[in-house]
């Protein structure tokens, strides 16, 4: 069988619930790489969410930045990802 | 601020502790409101598929075994699988249900709608964005609208990454061993093909686990069915490991169990209808109480990702958490030193959760020290050996005795005797169980 990333999100803007502080970022790049859904790109010497609307809320960069340097908060009320037969 | 934003008790996430907190502090007659981001509960989680009966011998979770289950799981069969050979390992109790697989979508919908029904004001689609606090107390919460809420306690029950408990630093940041990241796909197979692959030579129906080279880092891969489903989940801890010249991404382990033959057999015909991924915390949380606020379930770091645990360690924190809320309101002291005691005294009380926690740790230290090879080994002995916990019992007592270090040879005895009157719950439990079903079964 070949694997695939079945996912549903609710419609609506989720707003930017997670961002990089600039400052703090030490272009290490543990966040891309645990990232299981490619929603990290380097940017120049740091690393930026770019692609957001593919996040599924994990949080695993949050947790694995050592330099604090994640804002990591939820999807505004009834938006962001949407599993079923969880 | 108007009267109608007080509440004596507010609880934040739909998941498995917080509609059971919720309906406990409605139906011990305080003004209650629970919070879910989402639009539907049980759409922000992916785990958390079986409940497992052992962790149910409570009567204030008698009610949850009414809820609208999937399928009733009699017996386990483990495959050990490596170049030479594949070991098949079958474990049919003599009798009774040991596992409850379910749907999260379905389930926290219905146990949303028994904290509605007893009387708690429920908000869907409504994100908590910070706590707040005054005098060194939490006393409410702001959502995303900016309106404000504000109670007299608070119980944090939303997950893992759990915006209350992180925002009231107690929840820390996480990953190396004391963190899982997870990946799971269910595959629509139809109930009769499920009926057939997945039952056990008794009649009843069996779950799985796997282990083999390339399909985890750690953790058990597992096949659970659900009615016309069944879910897989692979994954590892999060330490510079997980990854490697040939998986740069959990999503690879879950190819490769998918690719296995005999998980092929299992699946031939179906389809992935669902991905899902997240995070599991394999440690204990310091502390789980602070001035007006209380963690419970995986916010407050009740689950052994070891033992699979979760959903039951939730059900049972959130009561407590409810009781302690409703004590501490009726004694006017929402001190943190007032409200942990009466908590850590609950969870000290509770076999299940003493007994797992213990199992989980003890079993948990011993893989992480093996290789892939001796951690098959090691599950080999478990499974004729006696399980889990008489794997922690012979683990302590023989690191004890190699060592004549006779304190470990000692705390094997304490947590032997510990754990007898648990043992000793026999079939009694499986009448109570089948009861319940006939009572109010969906």
């Amino acid at each position: 069988m070949e694997f695939e990333m079945k996912i549903d999100y609710y419609s609506g803007d989720p707003g930017e619930f997670i961002k990089v502080i600039e400052e703090k970022c030490t272009g290490c790049g543990q966040c891309a790489k645990f990232c299981t859904r490619d929603v990290w790109e380097a940017d120049g010497k740091i690393y930026r969410p770019i692609n957001l609307k593919d996040c599924v809320e994990c949080g695993a960069c949050w947790n694995i930045c050592t330099a604090d340097a994640i804002i990591f908060g939820d999807p505004k009320g009834g938006t962001g990802v949407r599993f079923t037969h969880g | 601020m108007t009267e109608d934003n007080f509440f004596d008790v507010i609880v934040v996430g739909a998941g498995c502790a917080g509609p059971a907190a919720a309906k406990k502090t409605a139906e011990l007659g305080l003004k209650t409101l629970l919070i879910e981001k989402s639009p539907e509960p049980g759409t922000k989680t992916i785990s958390g598929t079986c409940i497992n009966l052992a962790g149910m011998h409570n009567e204030d979770l008698y009610y949850i075994l009414k809820g609208p289950i999937e399928r009733e799981i009699h017996s386990m069969r483990t495959y050990h699988i490596n170049d030479a050979r594949t070991t098949v390992f079958n474990e049919i109790p003599t009798k009774g249900v040991l596992l409850l697989s379910i749907r999260r979508d379905i389930f926290d919908a219905w146990h949303t709608e028994q904290a509605k029904l007893a009387g708690a004001e429920v908000k869907l689609s409504t994100t908590v964005t910070d706590i707040i606090e005054e005098n060194d107390y939490v006393c409410g919460v702001i959502t995303d609208s900016g309106e404000e809420f504000r109670c007299k306690v608070l119980i944090d029950a939303a997950g893992v990454n759990s915006i209350v408990g992180r925002n009231a630093g107690l929840i820390p940041k996480r990953s190396g061993d004391n963190m899982i990241l997870y990946v799971t796909v269910a595959v629509e197979l139809g109930e009769e093909v499920i009926n057939d692959r997945f039952s056990d030579e008794q009649g009843g129906y069996c779950i799985e686990y796997y282990l083999a080279p390339g399909i985890q880092y750690k953790t058990w891969p597992w096949i659970f069915p659900k009615k016309d489903t069944v879910t897989l989940g692979t994954g590892g801890y999060m330490t510079k490991d997980l990854f490697n010249d040939k998986i740069t991404n959990v999503n690879q382990y879950m190819q490769n169990f998918l690719n296995l033959p005999i998980v092929k057999r299992k699946l031939e015909g179906g389809k992935i209808v669902s991905w899902g991924l997240h995070l599991e915390y394999d440690e204990k949380i310091s502390q789980k109480v602070k001035n007006g606020l209380i963690l419970t379930g995986e916010a407050g770091g009740f689950v052994i990702p070891f033992l699979g645990e979760g959903m039951s360690p939730a059900f049972a924190t959130g009561i407590f958490a409810a009781k302690t809320a409703a004590e501490a309101i009726q004694k006017n002291n929402f001190s943190k030193e007032s409200m942990s005691s009466m908590y850590e005294d609950m969870i000290e009380e509770d076999l299940f959760l003493q007994g797992f926690m213990h199992v989980g740790k003890i079993n948990k230290e011993s893989i992480l020290k093996k290789s892939e090879e001796e951690i098959s080994n090691m599950m080999q002995s478990v499974v004729l050996g006696g399980g889990f916990i008489t794997n922690a019992v012979h683990t302590k007592w023989l690191e004890g005795a190699e060592n004549g270090d006779i304190e470990k040879v000692q705390e094997a005895l304490d947590f032997l005797e510990f754990i007898q009157p648990y043992r000793q719950i026999g079939s009694e439990f499986e009448e109570i169980y089948r009861k319940l079903r006939a009572e109010g079964g969906s």
